[in-house]
């Protein structure tokens, strides 16, 4: 029944999506709602959009698995916005461009350029699209039960259905309600969470103890298999059948439903901090490689300079009106975005204590909608169970909306340019074909999964934008290959250490989260090749136009 | 809705790529006057200059807080009203000092191009 919970929220955004029908006419309308947004209601929206699955429930699941080190995704991506400020948003606006690929082409002159660009929007769509879908129907499994296809399918086909009837005039609106609304649906149970868990539990929280004997017995369902090292024997009801497991490692099958035993001692898993220990209270990441610092400072360069990259994200400052109110849009978010990030740390500290059992099951994303029913098994626990999973809802569909506009961008903008009817069968077809590969991605770790396509946007767009930017010289070809350089080293070697899956440990850390050394190379390459070839004509006075302010030139 | 000013379909720039692709003709990037010129390159001087000074701030934060708390773990034990002060750099201190150095750098470039 608490499923049901989305409903109101989908109603609404079909119904906003539906007003913006009337006033869509034109291509600029679909994809920048004619530029007419006001600073402000657009910084909710571009927040409303940018909170996806990933802050609503990511960074509280990560403070569960990883421990209170993973509170620095928020800050990235908090700062993400104040670089967007400092370096791009008020000159990409003057550029007139609609999407990057779309930039890629006026400031170089390179149709070659412009296509592989759309390229490269795919692939940070794909990444950061699927795994929104994947929460959707993981959420909607937790609470209601349904199975895992029914969230994917009533998330895409919604998506789909408010893009295609209503582009970014319906986008814009619906994403700035849904700001406020996740912002409430957050805060609101933050709070009562807080007063109803009692002092005891606050003290607990604060001072965590290792998670190291199970208070009670436990039931776990597995999402993975999952490799255990158990300390001592151990004996365990493995789907109902008693098992004694002797000290060593042993695999829990995916979709195993284990009881262990009251006070029995937690098996450990390799790379995985136990919820409450030492190295779990420490405020730096690890994921298990040893290299504290090195894992943080990778994550903060992906987030951080990733922002500015993604493709959704930057057609948005298009709505404005010009580069001053696109530089104010992103001066506000910072402090939207900063409001809502200092509420994570609450229902990640009260997962690790309250819900510790989620760093063996794996279902950690899982942790802000099961909450309130661990506090509260009456009415209460009930309501804000419904009001998390709506804010919930909210976030896949913001953020879906806006990838699924910037993939369908992509293909008909700037792959097969064609007109509104193209844009709109595009809108439709992206969602068909994300749909699918969520139905098979049931496994990935959200926040994961959006960091990486966070590490791509980082090595490729980042560069392309600062330098397009700032430096005269910059060449189509260095673009070019400095661009290939940097999705090489990201996509590919994150691909690669998928495959390989090397031991936890250094070169983990470096092939897992490349970003550290990925976007250094990716600037570096597009400086070298650039020097060593000739800017195309005019370079000079397209680029310095970008500085020009809008109410000087006539 | 009549009331509503419509504007262009496609970006000037876009319109005049698309124009040079169809004709098959090269149509000359749009250039600036000598004045122009030079108020787009101050602009850009003094912008940059700004720039570096938010990006430090930027810097600070990103690379030299986990610096900090990396070589300083006794922040653990130091605690403000019961919460670890090492908690409290992650979770709350960094977005009152983005919030604050976003506002400067906005006043800054808005003053610079006035």
């Amino acid at each position: 029944m608490i499923a049901l919970a989305a409903l109101p929220v989908i109603l609404a955004t079909l119904l906003i999506g539906a007003r913006g029908v009337a006033t869509l006419r034109s291509t600029s309308d679909f994809l920048v709602a004619s530029r007419r947004i006001s600073p402000t209601l657009n910084a909710a929206a571009v927040s409303g959009e940018y909170l996806s699955a990933a802050s609503f429930l990511g960074v509280a699941g990560l403070v569960v698995k990883n421990g209170v080190g993973a509170l620095w995704y928020p800050v990235g991506f908090t700062a993400g916005y104040l670089l967007m400020l400092v370096l791009v948003a008020a000159p990409m606006r003057r550029t007139g461009a609609l999407t990057v690929p779309d930039f890629a082409e006026a400031r170089l002159g390179s149709p070659r350029l412009r296509r592989f660009s759309a390229l490269v929007v795919l692939v940070i769509a794909g990444l950061y699209l699927v795994p929104q879908f994947t929460a959707a129907g993981q959420v909607l499994t937790v609470v209601g039960g349904t199975p895992y296809w029914v969230g994917v399918v009533v998330a895409g086909a919604s998506v789909a259905i408010t893009l295609a009837l209503g582009g970014m005039r319906a986008a814009t609106y619906v994403q700035a309600f849904q700001f406020v609304l996740k912002l409430v649906l957050f805060i609101v149970p933050a709070v009562w969470l807080l007063l109803a868990v009692g002092a005891d539990t606050r003290r607990e929280a604060l001072h965590p103890a290792e998670y190291s004997r199970f208070p009670a017995a436990t039931e776990v369902q597995f999402r993975l298999d999952t490799r255990l090292e158990v300390g001592e024997p151990i004996t365990v009801l493995a789907d109902g059948v008693p098992r004694t497991l002797g000290p060593g490692e042993h695999v829990a099958p995916e979709d195993g439903r284990w009881v262990f035993p009251a006070g029995g001692r937690v098996p450990e898993i390799r790379g995985v901090a136990l919820p409450g220990s030492e190295l779990w209270q420490r405020p730096l990441l690890d994921n298990g490689s040893g290299h504290p610092l090195l894992a943080t400072w990778s994550v903060l360069v992906a987030t951080a300079l990733g922002t500015m990259g993604l493709p959704h994200v930057i057609v948005r400052f298009h709505t404005n009106p010009d580069g001053r109110a696109a530089r104010r849009t992103a001066a506000i978010t910072v402090g939207l975005l900063g409001t809502f990030y200092l509420f994570p740390a609450v229902y990640g500290l009260l997962g690790g204590i309250l819900l510790p059992e989620l760093y063996l099951s794996g279902a950690t994303d899982t942790a802000v909608v099961a909450l309130p029913s661990r506090v509260d098994g009456g009415v209460a626990g009930t309501v804000f169970t419904a009001l998390l999973t709506a804010g919930a809802f909210a976030a896949f569909l913001a953020t879906s909306l806006g990838l699924v506009l910037a993939l369908a961008g992509a293909v008909a903008h700037d792959l097969l340019p064609g007109g509104l009817r193209r844009l709109r069968v595009s809108a439709i077809v992206a969602a068909a074909v994300v749909v699918p590969l969520a139905l098979l991605a049931v496994r990935i770790d959200v926040g994961a999964v959006v960091t990486s396509a966070f590490a791509v946007a980082a090595s490729t767009f980042c560069p392309l934008l600062v330098l397009g930017i700032w430096w005269r010289r910059l060449t189509p070809r260095g673009a070019f290959v400095g661009m290939t350089v940097g999705l090489l080293s990201s996509a590919g070697v994150m691909g690669t250490s998928l495959v390989l899956r090397p031991e936890p440990g250094l070169t983990a850390l470096l092939l897992g989260q490349p970003a550290l050394w990925s976007v250094p190379l990716a600037f570096l390459t597009m400086v070298l090749v650039s020097l060593a070839d000739d800017p195309p004509p005019g370079a000079e006075s397209t680029m310095l136009r970008l500085h020009l302010d809008e109410t000087r030139t006539p | 809705m009549s009331r509503l000013r419509r504007v262009t379909v496609t970006s000037p720039q876009t319109a005049v790529v698309l124009t040079a692709r169809r004709g098959g003709i090269a149509v000359p990037p749009p250039r600036l006057t000598e004045s122009e010129r030079e108020r787009a390159e101050r602009i850009r001087r003094t912008q940059l200059r700004w720039a570096a000074v938010s990006l430090s701030g930027g810097a600070a934060l990103l690379v030299g807080l986990p610096g900090l708390l990396h070589v300083a773990p006794v922040l653990l034990a130091v605690r403000v009203a019961d919460v670890p002060v090492a908690w409290l750099a992650v979770a709350v201190l960094p977005y009152p000092f983005l919030a604050l150095l976003a506002w400067w750098q906005l006043r800054r470039a808005e003053q610079t191009e006035r």
